[in-house]
């Protein structure tokens, strides 16, 4: 997260994509650096899916994901 | 070693929240950094969003850090934010 | 910790140590030795490893050698430096340190080493602090992350460490978890803690804090009603006037520009208490605060009475301290105004110069409701020093002659459609501008100027603020 925050103090948007591990830790994370950086969560697991399961997990996230880099939101 | 300070509020609010950096709309036309963490299988993940924004009108840049156990250095940070207008970071698990 | 019997604590920069070092081998098979900066010294015979200091500050050392009789855990005796007949004494064996000269003096401890001292000062508070820890982006610029999240008051902060607020907490013998006040408008308790980290970012110094602890807990009473103070949409914030000996050992100005800028501890108090509205309260303007103008004192206003050079007592002895106590007052404070006055060589001259300026805060038709602080120049004070007016001589005619005619002050009168309700202002009759109690005379300001100055105040009554003075404890 610390990337998130150092690229969009230099006014880029940015979001960062983790699985659904790591919810808990992202808003933690998020609390500590006083920052609320765009974040989007796909299916855990991840290492031992086909590639094919991965490119559909990518299918899935992709208009959150643009919505993301975007649009202006509070989430 | 990042910089920390301790809290003068309340605490009581979320809400000493820094602002986002400001999204500036429609993905066609835009340059999209997309940085690769390098964990296992991210790669195929990353390829995959890569094909999908190229079919919405996007340029697509690809770039990894050296590993995910670290922020990326900052010559990387300063080559993307300087060439991109925006950037996706995936995929950690 | 230490073993009974005989103990010796050195370090290897000290050159009275490295001449001593034969006599340690010596008298090695009855010493314990400990060394405050390398293990390996005394060559040859080694020491037990105390850079850290937990031994020699258990011990008390400030001087090395030292050497110490140990019983029963308890140091009973100890001797310092080196001096031959006295450690022969001590341990009971002759001819100690053949060939070296009949004693030397001991160089200090790095127990007072300064950076040693601050170490340990901020190790052992830290632990007690309990505010959220903000971790900032590596490429973020500490100043642009405080005003990002809202902390500023508009000007620069200084970034509150953890090892600064540590420092800050050292000002005071509080806890810091100790709650101070509960803070409008949010209604938050604020411990020491809290306010240390306001009073880091202001740029005080630890040796402030007392100052602004008692500042906040009287900003916070009932009576002063910050928070109403906060939400008003008059010109006021809080003025803190410091009176006593910590005025002098915190080096606070009273005198020339003694309400303008280039003081430290003038400037960061005021300021403190601010951000602790502010950060802690939640008061921000737009918010709770509705301030139609404010004033340049909303970010800092805080000064020290001139007592040395005053005719009179001091504001906190007027209000009922005693005499050489420290206290704080706290006045609902809008901007400063002149009056000049460099004719008036008689008291009762003068006093009507202040009158008829003092007619005009709020309002000339305004009566009862409104305070005012006086604070009358040294020049000025000569002249009712000279006369022999002590205070409250000047109070009774300033009383008389603020006795208003209800047939001017009515509403409508003058064409002025503002002013006092008719049925309080019966015909031929006078009413006081101030309440009892609402005006403050106070004494400060450089030595050449014949003005004395007029700060109005806020509403008083149950709506609006009453000073407050209040001792201030270290």
């Amino acid at each position: 997260m610390h990337d998130t925050v150092n690229v969009e103090a230099a006014g880029v948007p940015m979001v960062f994509v983790a699985s659904a591990e790591f919810v808990d830790a992202a808003d933690a994370q998020a609390r500590a650096l006083g920052a609320d950086p765009a974040r989007v969560f796909v299916p855990h697991p991840i290492q031992d899916r086909t590639d094919d399961e991965l490119r559909a997990l990518a299918d899935a996230a992709i208009d959150a994901i643009v919505s993301a880099i975007t649009s202006q939101s509070d989430n | 070693m990042s910089k920390r300070l301790l809290d003068p509020t309340s605490e009581r609010q979320a809400g000493t929240a820094r602002e986002r950096a400001k999204r500036r709309g429609a993905l066609g036309g835009k340059h999209v950094a997309l940085l690769d963490i390098s964990k296992p299988r991210g790669s195929v993940f990353l390829d995959r969003v890569e094909e999908l924004l190229r079919a919405r009108g996007a340029d697509v840049s690809r770039f990894s850090k050296p590993t995910f156990t670290k922020p990326a250095p900052v010559d990387l940070r300063h080559e993307i934010t300087s060439t991109c207008d925006v950037v996706i970071e995936a995929l950690a698990d | 910790m230490v073993p009974d019997g005989l103990v010796a604590v050195v370090k290897r920069g000290c050159p009275t140590c490295e001449l001593v070092a034969p006599v340690l081998a010596q008298l090695h098979d009855q010493l314990t030795i400990y060394s405050q900066d390398d293990p390996t010294f005394p060559d040859g015979i080694g020491a037990h490893d105390d850079t850290a200091l937990d031994v020699s500050f258990a011990l008390d050392i400030d001087t090395v050698p030292t050497l110490l009789r140990v019983q029963d855990g308890h140091v009973v005796d100890r001797v310092v430096g080196w001096e031959r007949a006295g450690w022969e004494k001590f341990t009971g064996v002759d001819d100690l340190g053949a060939g070296l000269p009949d004693w030397r003096p001991g160089c200090g401890s790095r127990t007072h080493d300064p950076d040693v001292v601050d170490a340990r000062l901020v190790a052992s508070i830290m632990p007690h602090l309990h505010a959220r820890l903000v971790e900032l982006g590596d490429a973020e610029d500490e100043s642009e992350a405080m005003y990002a999240r809202g902390w500023s008051d508009g000007l620069p902060l200084v970034p509150p460490t953890p090892a600064r607020v540590a420092r800050m907490c050292a000002g005071t013998s509080r806890d810091p978890s100790e709650v101070v006040a509960v803070v409008p408008p949010d209604l938050v308790e604020c411990t020491v803690e809290k306010v240390a980290i306001n009073a880091v970012m202001a740029g005080c110094l630890p040796d402030y804090l007392p100052v602004v602890l008692t500042a906040l807990e009287a900003a916070c009473t009932d009576a002063f009603n910050m928070h109403g103070l906060l939400a008003t949409t008059w010109l006021s914030g809080p003025l803190v006037v410091v009176n006593g000996p910590v005025t002098r050992t915190i080096g606070m100005n009273s005198g020339v520009n003694a309400l303008g800028q280039g003081n430290r501890a003038n400037a960061t108090i005021g300021r403190a208490l601010q951000l602790v509205i502010r950060n802690v309260g939640g008061g921000r303007p737009g918010e709770v605060d509705r301030a139609t103008f404010g004033n340049p004192g909303k970010y800092t206003f805080c000064f020290a009475e001139d007592e040395a050079g005053s005719p009179w007592e001091s504001l906190a002895v007027e209000r009922g301290l005693p005499e050489g106590a420290s206290a704080v007052t706290l006045f609902a404070a809008e901007g400063v105004r002149g009056v000049v006055d460099q004719l008036s060589r008689e008291p009762e001259s003068l006093a009507r110069s202040y009158a008829a300026c003092l007619r005009t805060v709020a309002h000339p038709k305004n009566i009862f409701v409104w305070d005012a602080m006086l604070i009358v120049s040294p020049e000025h004070g000569r002249v009712f020093r000279d006369a022999g007016w002590t205070k409250s001589r000047l109070r009774q005619e300033l009383d008389a002659l603020l006795q208003l005619p209800a047939d001017e002050i009515v509403r409508g009168a003058g064409g002025i459609a503002e002013g006092m309700p008719e049925a309080l202002c019966q015909p031929g009759t006078t009413l006081p501008k101030f309440r009892p109690g609402g005006l403050l005379i106070t004494h400060a300001g450089g030595s050449a100027g014949l003005f004395s100055a007029i700060i109005g105040g806020w509403a008083s009554g149950a709506v609006g603020s009453e000073p407050v003075t209040r001792e201030v404890r270290t």
